[in-house]
């Protein structure tokens, strides 16, 4: 019944192809930034309850001497608007929902913009790829989320990061350029949220920067909308939820 | 030799290239997931015959009008919540009244504040429970004073008593104000949680599966 694996589904582990690996990457970039003195921030508009175990699981250890980490629980009202007056950049954040929920599809969205990495922890029809910055899936059934699984995957984020914290030489922080293509300094359009707009130009907030954009080639866009900026320029306006341009 | 870490002792201290961890790390939880799931498994099968009675008495009371109300600390607190939400808004089934007793902070912390943490949950019972309400209380180590206060008070007035708990009950294995003790055997504090989540929800499948069948012999005996 509740862990019947699927033919998909490794019949010892439960998990997909891939999704150890993707918990081991998602926890080392967790340690890495709460190292560095990020905060988790976890939200669930769907399961409250599974936001607030993740938080609890770091900031009180059920493992004696273990460190308090800092992660808080995001209420699911107003969840915007509070992750967006609270989140600093170098924050993470780990949404927990259905691929369709709205209120987890704002934040991983607008993540970028805040210079947050954006974790998201589901079950059943998988998120568009690139959602987040790791995506932590079981494709069976959302029954996962009440009967130990999705806990499961909590704990084991909880459980490897702290082996990270344990292994320094692993913890210096993310390299901007670790390729033969830095995306910050290359040709590639950047995620941007308008901060304020006045006339034809518009404070921007990108990677959790602030900077201006021409508005020449969008039109009136509006505060909290999503812009593609391109070397100062705003070329595209998405739409928050899906993501698509909606000029 | 190197000690390795406590939480994944197969892990070299050492270690620091990051290739190399993320592969150590993935191997490790998959090996975890593994313990988990056998765990989750052996302790449904174990704990069949406990389960297949309490949901029965849960669905009877629950038939006769009785409500739910969970309550634990912590990770427990917010697996209380995941149970009433189950409870009072499924996917599928019927919706049951069901809250938890950890979510309205002004009367958590008001108790807490003027009385004392171990009176949190008995004190809402004070207030709202009846005979043949319900109550379910969960706690890993099977032992929170504020969760067998809560257990005590339910019993003087007539709850259906369920405890959910790990390390093979704790105080509650023992406890003369439970009518029932569903318990884990697991030494480890996530692996018990885990498996406590699949015993809550396997008692909410079968007291979904006993409600839909005493509704139909409802309606077969007043035709």
């Amino acid at each position: 019944m509740t862990v019947a694996a699927a033919p998909d589904l490794d019949p010892a582990t439960g998990f997909p192809a891939g999704l150890a690996e993707d918990l081991a990457a998602a926890s080392l970039l967790l340690a890495r930034r709460l190292h560095a003195g990020g905060t988790l921030w976890c939200a669930s508009p769907a399961w409250p309850h599974h936001a607030q175990h993740v938080a609890v699981e770091f900031v009180h250890p059920v493992i004696v001497g273990k460190p308090a980490l800092a992660a808080v629980a995001l209420a699911a009202h107003q969840l915007t608007p509070t992750a967006r007056a609270n989140m600093s950049p170098g924050d993470v954040l780990v949404a927990i929902g259905p691929a369709d929920d709205l209120g987890v599809l704002d934040l991983v969205r607008r993540a970028p913009a805040w210079g947050v990495a954006a974790l998201w922890v589901g079950a059943g029809v998988r998120p568009a790829a690139g959602s987040a910055d790791h995506v932590l899936w079981l494709p069976d059934d959302e029954m996962a989320a009440h009967d130990g699984r999705f806990i499961l995957l909590y704990h084991l984020l909880w459980e490897l990061a702290h082996v990270c914290l344990e292994h320094r030489g692993v913890l210096e922080p993310e390299p901007d350029c670790n390729g033969p293509v830095c995306i910050t300094c290359s040709d590639e359009g950047r995620l941007a949220e308008v901060v304020s707009v006045a006339g034809p130009t518009a404070e921007v907030r990108i990677d959790g920067v602030l900077e201006q954009a021409d508005l020449a080639l969008v039109g009136e866009v509006r505060v909290h909308d999503l812009l593609v900026v391109h070397a100062g320029m705003a070329i595209t306006r998405l739409d928050a939820t899906t993501g698509r341009d909606r000029r | 030799m190197t000690t390795g870490s406590f939480l994944y002792p197969m892990l070299e201290d050492g270690e620091s290239d990051p290739a190399a961890l993320l592969a150590d790390l993935a191997r490790s939880a998959e090996a975890k997931a593994v313990q988990s799931a056998q765990l989750r498994s052996t302790t449904l099968a174990d704990r069949a015959p406990e389960l297949s009675r309490v949901a029965a008495a849960m669905a009877s009371a629950i038939s006769a009008g009785g409500r739910l109300f969970t309550f634990g600390n912590g990770g427990s607190a917010t697996d209380a919540a995941g149970l009433a939400a189950l409870f009072s808004s499924p996917t599928v089934g019927r919706a049951v009244p069901a809250r938890s007793l950890v979510a309205d902070t002004a009367v958590l912390t008001a108790l807490a504040n003027d009385v004392g943490i171990e009176v949190v949950f008995a004190r809402q019972l004070m207030a709202h429970a009846r005979a043949g309400d319900i109550a379910v209380g969960l706690s890993t180590s099977g032992g929170s004073a504020n969760v067998l206060r809560a257990f005590a008070e339910g019993r003087r007035r007539g709850m259906l008593t369920v405890g959910l708990a790990g390390y093979s009950g704790g105080a509650m294995a023992t406890c003369p104000d439970l009518d029932y003790c569903l318990a884990v055997d697991g030494q480890s504090v996530h692996r018990t949680q885990e498996a406590q989540s699949a015993l809550a929800y396997a008692l909410w499948e079968l007291v979904q599966d006993l409600l839909g069948k005493l509704t139909r012999l409802d309606s077969e005996e007043n035709r």
